[in-house]
């Protein structure tokens, strides 16, 4: 068996088929009905087979076609960002937002290697006073702004 | 007769101060990030998605279409000057307008594109200010059959029209179509997909959706390369065009004009392609084609007008059928849901304060854009010294706060998160993501009416075949999906797209 070149295509059909299985065991409980009365099931059941066609067709051309290997993966922007984001669903409801906007830009700023901390310190604490000037006061938007009671 | 009368009706709720003021914020706005590489018109409408819910719907629109067309003129600024398209319309511009620059002749370049923008821009309002009524009387004639042949042809069309792998592109919008029907089934009221949590009951929300894949993937992404410095080439002390430049320009600008205005129309158009085929039908019909890439002014004159009037058409089959051309048209489709207002030929009769009003800030906002561009392009060359690292955090932060405030859903905000390893992941696969939002907000339609469809034909799905428009609508969209595999026009569509290298 040769090399397969066209791995970035070879894993996007795996990854649109492995989507479209997960999709059609979530909806296999689901009452099919009939053409003319379709049930819940019926469009989902019928895109997942459209989906699983369409990943094997992709796979099928990846494993004659040229194309580049995998690119590679950066891990320091994917951990950084959305340990950032993670942070922000965690704090909004329980520290407010000046705590939620300020630990975002900071965990955010990893993912840079080049910024620094005084940098971050300050984009943080402007972005959390811009934030609350603009979304609380001007729009009047009802969020939390420092933890304890209430809005 | 009707439709100045629409026209001037339009232009009475367009100048309202609110409107103005609005009009004004988005052209701004539509400037900066179109100034700005690496934020898009997408990631930003998205972004103020939730802001707009505070407004009434005709200004939410006049504001949000106006980030759209502010976009194409900023990013003509961008790559004239950096030899970076700010936006992904202004790729071509970079070839001859970032060579005039080196020339010294930046600021002639940066006026024809202003100036062509602005006379593109008003023709194509008033092509849709005439086009689109009579095509929303024939859109009524349309029953569920037709509808959803309709949005199969505009799905093809787009992806048919687009970059990239067709195969992976379909299997895209198959996606976007499956994470669409996520939530509780109209007529069943059982829920589909939903793990069993309450908040998905509802579907998925379309805002973390856009932003996490668009912003989020986005910014990942941009983070890997390490930063590049921006230097901005050029003395733009002369912003006049010599008479030679006229001369040469013109003729330019108004085929630019009517290809972009045809290829707006087109579901899957818009600004990109326009300013593609724009580029291609000048240097072919050139007598001096090696000049171009050399610094020829039609260079940045054709594509800058056709990227502009194609943003504009791209709003009529929006506004007439339903059916959003792109992403960014999908999210002004999203934002027109949000308020209620079922976008359709139905906008026309119901909401006629809308659809003019929007039109008429049109013409307004062209204007108001070539004076935020030409005397004030210092600010803006200010600007994109911004570095990148500055400036992510702070999209991350609206991103939150925008997806946040829309149901003060704590769930929603960590979909973002998922959407956003999604968004990275589709690109690095090479998987396109404009598809899939498109399919998503089309999904649910689509459901609705093919349901519909084999309801009223008792389960025959001949339906679609022997009623003579939906016939005629798939047969289109058959055509479009053979043509695209012929080899030649394979070859003709991946050289398009080409150009730029």
């Amino acid at each position: 068996m040769r090399r397969i070149d066209n791995v970035t295509d070879l894993v996007s059909g795996l990854l649109l088929v492995g989507l479209a299985l997960l999709a059609l065991t979530l909806t296999w409980p689901l009452r099919l009905g009939s053409a003319t009365q379709m049930g819940p099931g019926y469009v989902p059941r019928l895109l997942c087979y459209l989906q699983i066609g369409l990943g094997l067709m992709i796979i099928a051309q990846s494993l004659v076609t040229q194309g580049g290997p995998l690119e590679k993966w950066a891990p320091r922007p994917i951990v950084w960002v959305l340990a950032g984001l993670a942070f922000f669903t965690f704090a909004i409801e329980r520290l407010g937002l000046v705590a939620a906007v300020i630990g975002l830009v900071l965990l955010s700023c990893l993912a840079h290697r080049g910024t620094r901390p005084l940098e971050a310190a300050l984009l943080g604490i402007g972005l959390a006073v811009f934030s609350v000037l603009l979304f609380v006061e001007a729009l009047g938007l009802p969020i939390l702004v420092w933890p304890g009671f209430g809005d | 007769m009707e439709t100045l009368l629409g026209l001037y009706h339009g232009l009475t709720i367009a100048l309202l101060p609110t409107n103005l003021l609005y009009c004004l914020v988005g052209a701004l706005i539509g400037t900066l990030i179109g100034v700005l590489p690496g934020l898009g018109p997408v990631a930003t409408v998205a972004m103020l998605l939730p802001v707009t819910l505070y407004l009434p719907p005709v200004t939410a629109l006049i504001m949000l279409s106006g980030i759209y067309y502010g976009a194409q003129y900023g990013g003509s600024t961008t790559a004239i000057l950096v030899n970076l398209p700010g936006e992904n319309s202004s790729v071509v511009t970079c070839l001859d307008g970032y060579q005039m620059a080196r020339q010294g002749r930046a600021g002639p370049a940066l006026a024809v594109a202003a100036l062509g923008s602005l006379f593109a821009g008003c023709v194509a309002t008033l092509f849709i200010a005439f086009f689109a009524p009579p095509l929303a009387v024939l859109a009524l004639l349309f029953g569920p059959s037709e509808y959803f042949a309709l949005m199969v042809l505009g799905l093809i069309a787009a992806i048919v029209l687009a970059q990239g792998s067709l195969l992976k592109a379909l299997g895209m919008i198959v996606l976007g179509l499956l994470l669409a029907s996520v939530g509780t089934d109209l007529n069943s009221s059982l829920g589909r997909m939903t793990f069993g949590i309450p908040e998905l009951a509802d579907g998925i929300g379309f805002v973390p959706l856009a932003m996490g894949v668009f912003a989020v993937g986005e910014i990942i992404k941009n983070l890997e390369k390490p930063e590049e410095r921006s230097l901005v080439t050029g003395d733009i002390s002369n912003l006049w065009p010599t008479k030679d430049d006229f001369r040469r320009s013109w003729p330019a600008v108004l085929r630019g004009t009517a290809l972009g205005s045809v290829l707006g129309l087109l579901p899957g158009g818009g600004a990109m392609l326009s300013s593609f085929a724009a580029y291609a039908l000048e240097k072919r019909l050139s007598r001096e084609p090696e000049r171009f890439g050399r610094g020829a002014i039609e260079g940045v004159a054709a594509p800058e007008s056709a990227n502009n009037a194609g943003a504009q058409t791209s709003f009529i089959p929006l506004l007439t059928l339903g059916i959003p051309a792109n992403a960014v048209i999908a999210l002004m489709a999203g934002a027109m849901m949000i308020h209620g207002i079922q976008p359709g030929p139905q906008v026309l009769t119901k909401n006629p304060e809308l659809f003019w009003g929007v039109v008429a800030s049109m013409l307004i906002g062209n204007v108001m854009l070539v004076i935020i561009n030409l005397p004030l392009i210092r600010i803006w060359v200010a600007l994109l010294k911004i570095p990148y690292h500055l400036l992510y955090p702070a999209i991350l932060v609206f991103c939150c706060i925008g997806v946040y405030s829309i149901n003060k859903s704590v769930f929603e905000v960590s979909l973002l998160l998922v959407f956003g390893l999604m968004g990275y992941l589709f690109l690095k696969l090479r998987l396109e993501p404009a598809p899939l939002l498109l399919a998503f907000v089309l999904g649910p339609l689509m459901e609705e009416n093919l349901r519909r469809a084999m309801v009223l034909s008792h389960g025959d799905p001949t339906v679609f075949a022997t009623r003579p428009i939906s016939a005629g609508l798939l047969l289109l969209a058959l055509a479009l999906l053979a043509l695209v595999t012929l080899p030649i026009f394979r070859r003709t569509r991946d050289v398009a797209f080409k150009e730029e290298g």
